[in-house]
């Protein structure tokens, strides 16, 4: 299904993007048409804002980043609710609208894993789903400003980090999934009680679009943090910008 | 009348008034203009099935998830755009004549008078966390829809599980 | 009469109008003046760019602020300049509380209220009488609304913490209400400050002397207690 804009954008904007949108429109991430404004989104520039007070705001987001980091209280548990509470089906968001999720195939699937890990043997599903499983019904907190309280099961990501013998003290741990979007969360935040890599929503397996087979589920960050459809896992001391931080917005993004 | 304050520096207040007139004119004005509505997002979820496809085709596309009849009740109904206007209220899911699922929607009147019964079919809906969102009909398609005579429905049981397809945030 | 008690007298009347002098102290002392000017920046960008963060998931189904009030054009630069102006917002607002407090200026400014002095005022008002030939003393409806203000401004750095904050800081965020009321506190603080802006900036145009006290500093101020029964210049 295809957006198409009212009003064609000059072409030469697009022709120095063009290496970009082949690459998406190869990933079949786009069909059809692209807005200008889409365009601006993708790539995160815009003619009107000064490159000048872009760099001084991204500085100070930077710098809240770091204070972040100090008030986060590696101990403090998130609250949790009543199952009665929990909305299912959950929200939807992505990038994209739902049409454009890319189902994966479960028994294909293979987590792969990278960087400053011992054992770097990918995993199939049924070998994650015999770790110790863990549930929290926690609220899902969205930059956007709306939240949702639901239930979410699956194996700390601490206990898988432990068990592939990951570099605890190493930086970031980052994520790569099925649709390009890339996250890296903090070390602390990774080994937080509540952190966990869910495979079920609401006791059951995790639905197409809310991440099977794999996702990351905080209770300690935003909602656009958490990754679906993940497909590897990397422990670095090297930075790496997630989806939504190469737009502008916020790395830490903590609650 | 206006009795404007005499000015203690000894210049008159009457030359003045235009100026701190015209200034006054000018921040109403601009922050007025603000209470208008709307800018789309270049990628808004919630859009219209492409013409010439079926609402049950469009639906399909949409991932449907089960939900039960009875969490969608009471559920409001908005427009898929960035100012989520209200439309109405979700009061029962029933099965029409062809045996297509139907939702019940009480649509909102002009403040408050004028609310109708109409029966919009679920592949036009999607769910959008804990509301409703009317993807394949525009507000005017809505209001033409004739209104439900009540009790000439078949009203399908709470604790059916019915399948809704699914849209992101309209912005 | 005894000429001499006469001569004291007089000598005497002549000394206390002596002593009835302004002092050197300005109705807006320079600090309070940049004080000010700082936090009209930063309100206008927490709150400009707050409408845009509000758009993306609005509080009051189908109220939507219009592109050209926004600050950000978008999502992630209405939160990146929330974020940077909250900082001078909070910094320069706990400077001028301090200052306030502890130079006895909200004592001297804004109290004391009283009850019929609210009903006089308010009673000038609906029948246009807006003196400000005295911009020394704030009328009872302007120390009432001054107060308001404050006190939202501080109501929106708690908000906003919960908001920002609701698992660190949920202590705070529960006493809210939650991290949706707490939206909606937020927001609510919001209305009140812009609705003080709009009363605040069209009085100053109306009464253009006190905006060019509060760029200059305006009046000096009489001492207390030895107010002359005219106005001084």
């Amino acid at each position: 299904m295809s957006f198409r804009p009212v009003k064609r954008p000059n072409s030469a904007i697009l022709d120095g993007h063009r290496p970009l949108l082949q690459s998406l429109e190869r990933r079949g991430l786009i069909r059809g048409g692209l807005s200008l404004g889409a365009l601006s989104l993708l790539t995160g520039c815009d003619m009107t804002r000064p490159q000048s007070v872009e760099e001084a705001l991204l500085a100070i987001s930077r710098m809240n980043d770091s204070v972040q980091a100090w008030l986060f209280d590696p101990n403090k548990l998130a609250p949790t609710y009543p199952a009665s509470m929990v909305l299912n089906p959950p929200k939807f968001n992505a990038y994209y609208d739902v049409m454009d999720v890319k189902s994966v195939d479960g028994s294909n699937w293979r987590l792969e894993l990278a960087g400053l890990i011992a054992e770097k043997r990918p995993w199939t599903l049924p070998q994650i789903n015999a770790l110790p499983q863990q549930s929290e019904i926690i609220k899902h907190i969205c930059v956007e400003g709306w939240d949702y309280i639901g239930q979410w099961s699956g194996v700390l990501l601490r206990t898988f980090l432990e068990r592939v013998g990951a570099d605890l003290n190493a930086k970031y741990v980052v994520f790569k999934t099925a649709d390009d979007y890339p996250s890296s969360i903090d070390m602390a935040t990774a080994l937080h009680p509540q952190t966990l890599l869910a495979t079920q929503y609401a006791n059951a397996t995790l639905a197409d679009p809310f991440g099977y087979p794999l996702r990351l589920r905080m209770s300690t960050k935003l909602g656009y943090k958490n990754p679906k459809w993940i497909t590897a896992i990397e422990v670095t001391n090297t930075y790496q910008d997630g989806y939504w931080e190469k737009l502008g917005f916020p790395w830490f993004a903590g609650l | 009348m206006i009795q404007f304050p005499q000015a203690t520096n000894g210049a008159s207040p009457g030359h003045r008034m235009p100026l701190a007139r015209q200034l006054t004119t000018a921040v109403l004005l601009f922050l007025l203009q603000g209470a208008t509505v709307s800018a789309q997002s270049p990628t808004p979820g919630g859009a219209p099935p492409p013409p010439g496809m079926s609402l049950a085709a469009s639906a399909a596309m949409r991932f449907p998830q089960p939900i039960q009849v009875g969490d969608l009740l009471q559920r409001i109904v908005i427009e898929p755009v960035e100012s989520q206007s209200y439309l109405g209220k979700l009061e029962q899911i029933v099965r029409q004549s062809d045996g297509s699922l139907a939702a019940l929607i009480t649509l909102d009147g002009f403040l408050g008078f004028g609310a109708r019964l109409v029966a919009v079919p679920v592949d036009a809906l999607v769910l959008l966390g804990n509301v409703v969102e009317v993807v394949a009909f525009t507000p005017a398609q809505l209001r033409q829809l004739p209104s439900v005579v009540p009790g000439t429905t078949t009203p399908v049981s709470l604790n059916e599980i019915i399948k809704v397809g699914l849209a992101k945030p309209s912005h | 009469m005894n000429k001499r008690h006469g001569a004291t007298r007089m000598s005497n009347a002549i000394a206390l109008r002596q002593t009835a002098r302004p002092s050197d102290k300005r109705l807006h002392p320079w600090s309070v003046r940049i004080m000010h000017w700082i936090n009209a920046v930063a309100m206008l960008v927490m709150i400009t760019s707050g409408w845009g963060i509000y758009n993306d998931d609005v509080i009051i189904r189908g109220l939507l602020f219009s592109k050209s009030l926004r600050l950000g054009d978008w999502a992630a630069w209405s939160l990146n300049w929330h974020f940077a102006g909250m900082w001078l917002l909070a910094s320069n607002g706990l400077c001028y509380l301090v200052y306030g407090v502890a130079k006895g200026r909200f004592r001297e400014r804004l109290l004391p209220i009283r009850l019929r002095d609210v009903i006089r005022t308010v009673d000038d008002t609906l029948h246009f009488k807006i003196d400000h030939s005295d911009l020394t003393t704030y009328n009872a409806v302007q120390k009432i609304l001054y107060i308001i203000v404050i006190l939202a401004g501080i109501a929106q750095v708690v908000t906003g913490l919960a908001i920002w904050k609701p698992i660190q800081f949920s202590g705070l965020t529960s006493l809210l209400g939650g991290f949706q009321s707490a939206r909606i506190i937020h927001f609510a603080g919001m209305a009140v400050i812009v609705g003080f802006l709009l009363v605040h900036v069209i009085l100053a145009l109306l009464v253009p002397q006190t905006l060019r006290a509060m760029l200059t500093g305006g009046p000096r101020l009489i001492p207390p207690g030895q107010r002359a029964q005219e106005p001084l210049p």
